[in-house]
């Protein structure tokens, strides 16, 4: 049992590993071991607008989805889990339906009714069907947090004479911070990895980062994929280290500041 | 007392409806409508008949396309056991520390984009490859053509999905109590017969989970064999893109959309009845 675990991490590893050699490749097509290194592919993706463009849109369209989704999810989250009310097992299920109709079929489905709307090939149809494939992954994350959120501080803010309004803006926003950070960042990452949906209703003025390299590998396996890649694989390294980091070091901080301070009241 | 409190409870608390109609309007419109606009073109497109359904069901191509399809999704499925079970297994017996690394290796393969661990493979498995080098380094004279056949496409699935399934597995197996472990030791049970009485029915929710989730996305999946995988195998995905892309045969592509659809929904509905669907994601 072992040995085959062990020969699963390679398995798993060896992809993530190889695409940061090739990105510095000097190789005009797909070689491995490299023949020598060199960061041209790095200044081509730096300087091709035909990268470039659907870099930022792929940002402008994830964002964009992360905000809709959250208007719409943070609500009806505090419905599912606060009240009981008839229909709600229905509408729990509603919420997790996108999850589950695979994404060729909204494809098929959102090219035709977004070209009934005219819709397709721009920037907001993106959105509005991004925004109902992250719908349920916003909900999960919230809902569990949501669920977590113990209600007695709210009360305690009450009985001491704070209104609902003031309870939700100084006591359940502040605990929810963490839980909406993430359901928000689940949504946007949700929306920039979205490939499928993408291909087919992006077209060429909207067109997507994945779209983009979906298109290039098919036809050419353009080495810039690998470049794109390795800055894609840095991002999600540092964002899941950045937070053990980030709480290393403001413990650190916070030792050298209790241990120099006077612990004085405030 | 007792009307008063009925009629408190009778009345409707409008709050909850408050909240959650800019979501259901929404969802309504952007989400329920594209997919009966699938429905009506499946028997509307290019004219009002059952041919589109007919010519799925019984046409041979179609039918070799939907039995690959299962073909492949189960094993991708069986496969990513086989994967994810050892390394959960690993995972909850090693020190914390290692632990920890696999579990962040696990994370980082799930986050990245499907595209750049496709792209990966394709590196991998190329002409100009590693594993072609490795062949003939030792005396394999003609290897053979890996990349865009049947196996490139379900090795880089088994890849991109494993992490599904080592999740679920090891999020039940970390809960499985020592104790358990020790008693059934001390009463005998040794290798394959500690594994079959007891690991196994303890993970079998787990194992549940991530065979469900697996084969469902497996079923629907385009991305990776549409660009990895033979054009001569297709799945029913990468048949739908084409009838859309290509013919734009709008009937067709929604026909068998929607059976893939009816498919997956009715494994979902028979897991949403024995477990509840929320979990499958949790």
């Amino acid at each position: 049992m072992r040995l085959i675990g062990v020969l699963v991490v390679v398995f798993i590893a060896a992809p993530l590993v190889i695409v940061v050699p090739m990105s510095f490749s000097d190789a005009r097509s797909l070689q491995f071991p490299p023949p020598g290194y060199w960061l041209g592919y790095y200044h081509a993706y730096f300087t091709d607008m035909n990268w470039l463009r659907p870099t930022w849109n792929s940002i402008l369209i994830a964002t964009a989805t992360m905000v809709v989704t959250m208007v719409l999810v943070v609500p009806a989250t505090f419905a599912l889990v606060r009240h009981r009310f008839a229909g709600k097992s229905i509408a729990d299920l509603m919420m997790l339906m996108p999850l589950a109709v695979p994404h060729i079929v909204m494809a098929v489905g959102y090219y035709s009714f977004l070209g009934d709307l005219r819709l397709v090939h721009t920037h907001l149809g993106v959105v509005l069907a991004h925004t109902c494939l992250s719908v349920p992954i916003a909900f999960l994350v919230l809902s569990a947090n949501l669920k977590g959120f113990d209600r007695n501080l709210e009360r305690a803010a009450q009985s001491l004479g704070a209104s609902p309004v003031k309870t939700f803006i100084h006591v359940t926003l502040p605990i929810l911070r963490p839980g909406l950070i993430i359901s928000a960042l689940f949504a946007f990452i949700q929306s920039f990895d979205e490939t499928v949906v993408a291909i087919f209703i992006s077209g060429r003025d909207a067109e997507t980062l994945p779209r983009k390299m979906f298109d290039s590998i098919r036809q050419e396996a353009d080495p810039v994929i690998a470049v794109i890649s390795t800055l894609l694989f840095v991002v999600v390294l540092v964002a899941l280290v950045a937070p053990f980091a980030w709480r290393g070091l403001r413990n650190r901080i916070q030792m050298n500041a209790s241990r120099s301070a006077p612990p004085a009241g405030q | 007392m007792k009307a008063t409190i009925s009629s408190l409870s009778d009345r409707p608390n409008l709050w909850p409806w408050l909240l959650l109609a800019p979501l259901a309007a929404y969802l309504a419109v952007f989400f329920l409508i594209p997919l009966i606009d699938v429905a009506i073109m499946s028997f509307t497109e290019p004219r009002v008949s059952l041919a589109n359904y007919e010519r799925v069901i019984t046409g041979s191509l179609y039918q070799k396309v939907f039995i690959n399809t299962f073909l492949t999704a189960g094993l991708v499925t069986l496969s990513c056991l086989c994967v994810g079970y050892p390394l959960a297994y690993l995972m909850n017996h090693s020190k914390p520390r290692t632990a920890m690394l696999i579990l962040l290796l696990v994370t980082m393969s799930f986050w990245t984009s499907f595209l750049v661990r496709t792209y990966a493979w394709m590196v991998l498995l190329g002409n100009n490859g590693p594993i072609i080098a490795f062949l003939r380094g030792i005396g394999v004279d003609s290897p053979p053509q890996l990349l865009f056949t049947r196996f490139s496409s379900t090795l880089a699935m088994v890849h991109i999905l494993a992490p599904y399934m080592i999740m679920n597995i090891y999020s039940v197996m970390r809960k499985i109590d020592p104790v358990l472990i020790r008693s059934a030791k001390s009463l005998g049970a040794r290798g394959f017969s500690l594994f079959r009485h007891v690991y196994l029915p303890l993970t079998a929710p787990g194992i549940a989970n991530g065979c469900v989730l697996v084969f469902v996305i497996c079923l629907g999946f385009y991305v990776t064999p549409v660009l990895l995988g033979s054009p001569r195998e297709q799945m029913i995905a990468g048949l739908i893109g084409h009838q859309i892309e290509e013919f734009l045969a709008f009937g067709m592509g929604s026909a068998m959309a929607m059976v893939l659809l009816v498919i997956t929904l009715a494994i979902l509905a028979i897991y949403h009845r024995r477990f509840g669907l929320d979990r499958l994601w949790g």
